[in-house]
């Protein structure tokens, strides 16, 4: 290892974002690694035996390092926060002569890091598959630097792994804390903030059951004790009529104040009401808005249905516990306060048997609450199973049908049935053994207190009516204690959600329009693709180094086997996708650099998943165009050979399609789509194996309607039916990400490679079939 | 059998025979193999039924990951060779394995999981806690937040108090 060499000056600066942190690169120079000319780092949790140690990797002019030793978070003195301590205990260095390039190999749930030279593969590291990410960082800076002496750096490289600065434990990328350490307080703050609007109501809601809770509390005070001890007890010794009078007032005002009590929470429950759907509707609007904004990678990795969830049954949950919860818990805090405050005055040393018993019956109740939970989740995984089988065999029935598996089904419904089952019994059964448990508790509990009191009254310390009036008292307390032992739970459910919502809100979209984006000035609609490199995955290269060129008004034709990357093309061209290396060029300017509108505007994209909106025929087609005319509709409509069928249907256009609407076959919708397309008048065309899933006549049809698509337009035709790309000016065949084979179609014919394979297989299946024998034995002359 | 049913004779000539295949260590450490005649500098070995049987149907593919041809069953090779053969696998599927759970904690929809693998302490999260985990057989595979796999080899074997923790999400 060489000695540092301080006067030389580091070849990419001296801050580096990739390199590792101050407090590491000093103890690997401690360790005898000279540290400033490192132009990549990149850190493990393996070595080369997948056993689990701290491994720091990093390459410069000279060679790559690979570094073992431990990182412990500790707690600095005089310090909140605890910080990294690194160890580092061997160094082993590759001269970089030794390796020709790196390679990354993705195994189940680890990876490893591979030095090539001379064709020949040598394990240098493994790591956890989590790591993938980076250690491909490392590989595509390694090879580059190799290749051209300079290191591309990747944007996303992130040398050390972030640490939780309050536990140490590992964090997400951007965050100072672990999930587990991250503020639960902070989702409440945020979502306090949806009611910002809202602070007269909130106060005027407070208000009110703050005074609910004190009528609630007083209700005994005039129900029992004055029923009690000033009108049934008679202590003035009242003739009959006046006490009758007496009891009359009592009961009207009994009535009065239930009441009242009626009335303020009517009061509160129409307030809230005002509120909350409003709220909510903020919610679920910032949420849409946020959905809107994302990129289509984003939708790729959630699955619709959780996305749905977090629409509808997330803001639900929010919206329950605001409307029921929250109020409940100032309701019931109030209650306990001024109930216990009550009891203490009314009589402090049955108080004081009550406070004794109250943490037994507390602590039955959050355990309880906790096994509860567990069986619950479990009901509800077992519920969930049930519904999934169902769901799942009503949308195989064709299939169940087909295999004559009818019984076999029932045979699995009715196992997983019975799981449920089971779970439902034993919930039941357990509740039904506990509760009375808890019951039996508190039966006790007021038993003592009635037994004691009924001695102070003997003694005459206390009233029948005070008695009475504080056992009434002892019964209130029942529920707000039940209540604020679970509620937990449920802000743990609502904070849960709103995490998920803010999740939504807070996601970066992939695709970012930049703030000088520039607009087409006369747009031509040439395509130039420059050394094209992507991946949907670390280390999974789905385009590799691809290039070409499609002149405006061109046809290219894109051949090549399922896989091969032709749709990530077409995304790339769209700019549904960022290239991670190279670019996308419309006109010679990059589609980064372009308005994200109206470079969407002038793409127009026809793919083989066709997705109808609900509504009728024209709102489909008029998607593009809202303000189209419907002879604008009806001419798209007759250029997409779509006119003739949507006449046939007895609402024509006024057809309502999409979920619960009217069934339209494949080759119809596409037909819709192809029109939907037409009337948006995009300069390039890009035709996603439009046809595809289409028999022989509806693909005769689609056909014609693209060619009267095409004219005028740049135009990218994706296909696997080679017939289909006759038109094309050029056809490149692409395999594994990269274009083996490129030229006329003629062209390709006479090279007799991949695409002459092809098309002799899909003549052969022709012939085979007597379709367009002599067409092809011409074509091949 | 019905007379519907593929032979499976019809498959026997895509299978690697041991007869016909040896397997070797190439000076790098990796799998090399000659077959048919045709020698692999490198070749990958991939389950074809990784959970339930693990030595049954091993897929043999060069480097540029073009199959050359299953292996029905390990057993069939010499211990040496299976020591060969058990050993790529092994390294293609290690999962790190949990000797003892100390901890499951859910925050936020989260479940945290403070675990000894290897002697060593190890925490992770989990998100969807009923589709990270799933059992095969006596083993458990949890898969953590960033992709990593961790298995429990013998849910019955691991102490009571680990085998507890875990119990709840188990159905």
């Amino acid at each position: 290892m060489g000695k540092r060499e301080k006067k030389n000056k580091p070849p990419f600066g001296e801050k580096n974002k990739h390199k590792f942190s101050e407090k590491l690169l000093r103890e690997l120079e401690n360790a005898g690694l000279s540290t400033e000319r490192l132009i990549f780092c990149c850190s493990g949790d393996m070595d080369n035996d997948a056993c689990y140690r701290n491994a720091w990797l990093s390459f410069d002019e000279k060679g790559l390092y690979i570094a073992y030793g431990t990182e412990e978070m500790t707690k600095i003195k005089g310090k909140k926060h605890v910080e990294p301590k690194f160890t580092v205990d061997e160094i082993i260095s590759i001269p970089l002569g030794d390796i020709d390039s790196l390679e990354t190999e993705r195994y189940v749930s680890t990876g490893r890091l591979v030095a090539v030279k001379d064709g020949e593969q040598s394990s240098l590291v493994r790591f956890s598959i989590g790591k993938i990410g980076q250690f491909d960082n490392l590989t595509k800076a390694f090879n580059s630097f190799k290749e051209k002496g300079e290191a591309e750096i990747p944007t996303s490289a992130e040398p050390e792994e972030k640490k939780c600065k309050k536990c140490g434990k590992p964090c997400p990328p951007g965050k100072d804390f672990c999930r587990k350490c991250g503020k639960n307080s902070a989702v409440a703050v945020r979502l306090f903030k949806f009611f910002g609007g809202y602070v007269p109501q909130i106060v005027a809601i407070i208000a009110i059951m703050l005074l609910g809770s004190a009528v609630s509390v007083f209700v005994p005070q005039v129900s029992t004790r004055a029923l009690f001890d000033d009108v049934l007890a008679n202590p003035d010794g009242m003739p009959a009529a006046e006490l009758l009078k007496a009891l009359g007032v009592l009961v009207i005002s009994i009535f009065a104040i239930k009441l009242l009590n009626v009335l303020l929470t009517v009061i509160q429950q129409y307030l809230t009401g005002g509120i909350m759907p409003k709220v909510i509707y903020d919610i679920k609007v910032r949420i849409f808005n946020a959905m809107q904004r994302l990129s289509v990678g984003f939708y790729s990795s959630k699955q619709t249905g959780s996305l749905m969830e977090r629409v509808v049954r997330d803001s639900n949950n929010i919206y329950w516990f605001f409307v029921d919860g929250v109020p409940s818990i100032i309701i019931d805090t109030a209650t306990i306060i001024g109930v216990l405050t009550l009891m203490f005055i009314m009589s402090w040393k049955l108080s004081l048997i009550v406070i004794l018993a109250m943490p037994v019956i507390i602590t039955f109740l959050v355990i309880g609450d906790k096994f509860f939970r567990r069986l619950h989740h479990r009901n509800w995984l077992f519920s969930a199973r049930v519904s999934s089988m169902v769901s799942d065999n009503i949308n195989g029935q064709r299939v169940i049908k087909a295999f004559a598996k009818e019984d076999d089904e029932y045979d699995r419904f009715s196992e997983t049935s019975s799981d449920l089952m089971a779970s439902e019994i034993k919930l039941t059964v357990s509740e039904a053994t506990l509760y009375p448990i808890l019951e039996v508790v508190i039966v006790l509990l007021s038993t003592v207190v009635l037994g004691v009191g009924s001695v102070f009254v003997a003694k005459g310390e206390m009233t029948v009516g005070t008695l009475l009036t504080y056992i009434v008292y002892l019964e209130m307390l029942r529920g707000p204690f039940d209540f604020l032992s679970w509620v937990s739970n449920w802000w743990s459910r609502c904070a849960d959600s709103a995490q998920r919502v803010f999740e939504i809100c807070d996601a970066e979209p992939d695709i970012v329009e930049k703030e000088d984006a520039v607009s087409f000035e006369n747009l031509h609609g040439s395509i130039e693709i420059n050394e094209l490199e992507f991946e949907y995955e670390a280390a999974r290269p789905v385009i590799r180094k691809l290039s070409l060129n499609v002149e405006a008004g061109d046809m290219l034709g894109i051949v090549g086997k399922t896989g091969a990357g032709k749709t990530t093309i077409a995304n790339l061209i769209a700019r549904l996708y960022d290239a991670k290396e190279g670019s996308v060029k419309i006109d010679g300017i990059d589609v980064r650099d372009l308005k994200l509108t109206e470079l969407r505007r002038n793409i127009g994209l026809v793919s083989q998943d066709i997705y109808l909106f609900s509504g009728t025929i024209a709102d489909n087609i008029r998607y593009a165009k809202p303000e189209a005319t419907m002879s604008e509709i009806i001419a798209a409509a007759k250029a997409a050979s779509a006119h003739n069928f949507i006449m046939k249907l007895p609402d024509a256009y006024e057809t309502r399609v999409g979920a619960g609407g009217q069934k339209l076959s494949g080759g119809e919708r596409q037909r819709i789509s192809i029109a939907r397309t037409i009337i948006q008048n995009p300069k390039i065309l890009i035709l996603d194996e439009a046809t595809a899933a289409m028999d022989t006549e509806t693909e005769r049809n689609i056909q014609n309607s693209l060619t009267k698509l095409k004219a005028g337009r740049t135009t990218i035709a994706i296909a696997h039916r080679l017939s289909t790309l006759r038109d094309s000016d050029y056809l490149a065949v692409i395999d594994g990400g990269k274009i083996i084979e490129y030229g006329t179609y003629s062209e390709l014919l006479k090279q007799k490679g991949e695409f002459y394979k092809q098309y002799k297989i899909q003549a052969e299946a022709l012939k085979t079939i007597g379709i367009g024998e002599s067409e092809a034995e011409t074509e091949e002359e | 059998m019905s007379n519907n049913t593929i032979s499976p004779e019809t498959l026997k000539a895509e299978y690697v025979s041991p007869e016909k295949c040896v397997f070797s260590i190439n000076p790098n450490g990796f799998l090399a193999a000659e077959i048919d005649g045709k020698t692999y500098k490198r070749v990958i070995l991939t389950r074809a039924l990784p959970l339930s049987a693990p030595d049954e149907y091993i897929c043999v593919s060069d480097i540029e990951k073009n199959e050359v041809g299953v292996i029905e069953k390990i057993a069939a090779f010499s211990p040496e060779q299976q020591k060969l053969i058990n050993s790529e696998l092994s390294q293609r599927y290690y999962c790190p394995v949990i000797e003892k759970i100390e901890s499951i904690k859910e925050k936020m929809g989260n479940f945290y999981f403070d675990v000894v693998i290897g002697g060593i302490k190890k925490s992770f999260a989990v998100k969807d806690i009923t589709k990270s985990i799933r059992q095969h057989g006596d083993a458990i595979d949890v898969t953590d937040i960033d992709g990593n796999r961790y298995r429990i080899t013998d849910f019955d074997a691991i102490e009571a108090k680990s085998r507890r923790k875990l119990e709840p999400y188990l159905y």
